[in-house]
């Protein structure tokens, strides 16, 4: 039964803020390199701005400010030219450190012919850009860390997936503490769940049972699923690597979910996911690719399910907790480094927080150890 | 976007616990016997043995002596659990 106290009965407000003017600070993954790597201009909306991504003749991937600093043109529609994009207006040429090269039609580039350049990141096939507001590059321990299986013979290449969703990304970033969703939205049972929010990143682990309610049950030869052990951390404010193994009956399969998005302004943003999945001899060839496509599937309607709800709802700065949510506020804090200057970075919001829920310690046993405890101090406490 | 105050620490705060191995104080609440949660300061992280020899890629999971310690500390009313898991929060009652 759920008590209420009816002293405290006022209608409970909800206070909406405003989403953030500024984007946070860290690495955001643009997407396959693959994608971009075609000599083509690509244009990306990200950070409340329009930005040119191009492969410079060189190889390189090159991320600038998509308006040519001449008369506005946007470079996005230029071309490729050797290592430089050329604006389509006036055929401004424009190296990937953001400084103009040459200008066909003039003998000199002009003082302070330099536009903005994002500094990128190539690794495990993915695209990176770092954000900082202030203005300063990377230091040298803000990194993501390498995905092995992503360079590996023995593992699938990615099946990625982008979507564009209509709310400010924070939304998404709250998933990481909501252990009710799993149940409700990805048909699982989870027996464990940890998060742990440290310096710059925020883990959440999970055990869990196949809900044998919305599982079919194992066809005859076929291994049966017995749960999943989901150990994932978002590495700054966008990026989340998840090392999900399946149990199944006599065998693991392990799998690595990309969980990532950019901001493409305040009140939206591009949610990726990405999968890769180990071949095993359970699990060879093109029935590994298969299960990769599966699981892509699988993961984009749960993304389908967060979005009908995130597109309707509201956003709420003071959400109304109960006992069993998972720690809301907390990994705000933690959220909330990523969103103001590093010298106003407090130590509340890198210091380190652990939420566990441990269903499977046996908790009767401590009911009981409990009640012998009182029983006994009641005794010792009382006059000889 | 300043963030706020969790209601459920507005009820019952977290409480002090020392671990029984290196002395590390943390902040600790249970919302449950099967729930924990564990505010670390820089002084704790600095003096926990366990944690200082884990990795510092958000993977150190938890330390095991100081597990122990806030368990131990649950059964002894140390540190409080809310009696009925649907009920509102109360205590265990405090050693007279």
């Amino acid at each position: 039964m759920t008590a209420v106290d009816s002293r405290h009965d006022d209608v409970r407000a909800i206070e909406a803020g405003a989403a953030p003017t500024r984007f946070a600070r860290g690495w955001h993954c643009l997407g396959l390199s693959s994608r971009f790597a075609d000599g083509k201009p690509h244009t990306v909306n990200a950070f409340g701005q329009k930005l040119v991504v191009f492969q410079s003749g060189d190889g390189r991937l090159n991320v600038l400010d998509a308006y040519c600093r001449h008369m506005g043109g946007d470079l996005s529609q230029g071309t490729v030219k050797g290592n430089e994009i050329a604006c389509p207006f006036h055929d401004w040429r424009w190296g990937g450190d953001g400084r103009c090269k040459s200008i066909p039609y003039s003998r000199r580039v002009p003082l302070r012919a330099r536009t903005a350049a994002w500094v990128t990141m190539q690794q495990d096939g993915l695209l990176f850009v770092w954000n900082d507001p202030e203005g300063n590059p990377p230091p040298a321990d803000v990194t993501i860390p390498l995905i092995e299986g992503a360079t590996r013979d023995d593992w699938t290449d990615w099946v990625w997936s982008e979507t564009i969703v209509n709310t400010n990304c924070r939304e998404v970033v709250d998933n990481v503490v909501d252990m009710a969703h799993f149940f409700y939205v990805h048909y699982s049972f989870p027996t464990y769940f940890k998060n742990i929010f440290e310096g710059q990143t925020a883990t959440q682990i999970m055990k869990g049972m196949g809900r044998p309610d919305a599982r079919p049950p194992a066809k005859s030869g076929e291994p049966q699923l017995l749960g999943n052990t989901s150990v994932a951390s978002y590495h700054g404010p966008s990026f989340m690597i998840d090392d999900l193994t399946y149990h199944y009956e006599g065998m693991d399969i392990k799998s690595v979910l990309i969980n990532a998005h950019y901001p493409i302004d305040a009140n939206s943003f591009v949610l990726h996911s990405g999968i890769i999945v180990q071949r095993t001899d359970a699990l060879p060839g093109e029935a590994a690719d298969a299960m990769a496509r599966k699981m892509g599937d699988f993961i984009l309607r749960g993304f389908d399910q967060d979005i009908q709800i995130w597109k309707n709802k509201t956003r709420i700065d003071n959400p109304l907790l109960c006992e069993e949510d998972g720690p809301v506020y907390q990994l705000r804090r933690w959220y909330e480094q990523f969103y103001v200057d590093v010298a106003d970075v407090t130590p509340e919001m890198v210091e380190r927080f652990e939420y566990e829920l441990d269903t499977t310690r046996p908790v009767e046993a401590w009911r009981k150890e409990v009640e012998e405890n009182l029983a006994r101090r009641a005794a010792e406490s009382r006059p000889a | 976007m300043t963030v706020r105050q969790d209601n459920r620490l507005l009820d019952a705060p977290m409480v002090p616990v020392g671990c029984r191995q290196c002395g590390a104080r943390v902040q600790v609440r249970k919302s449950s016997w099967q729930q924990t949660s564990v505010q670390w300061d820089t002084e704790a992280m600095d003096t926990c043995l366990e944690r200082r020899a884990g990795p510092d890629d958000g993977r150190f999971i938890a330390c095991e002596a100081l597990r122990e310690t806030i368990a131990q500390a649950a059964l002894d009313g140390h540190v409080p659990v809310p009696d009925d898991h649907y009920g509102p929060v109360t205590t265990v009652p405090e050693t007279p």
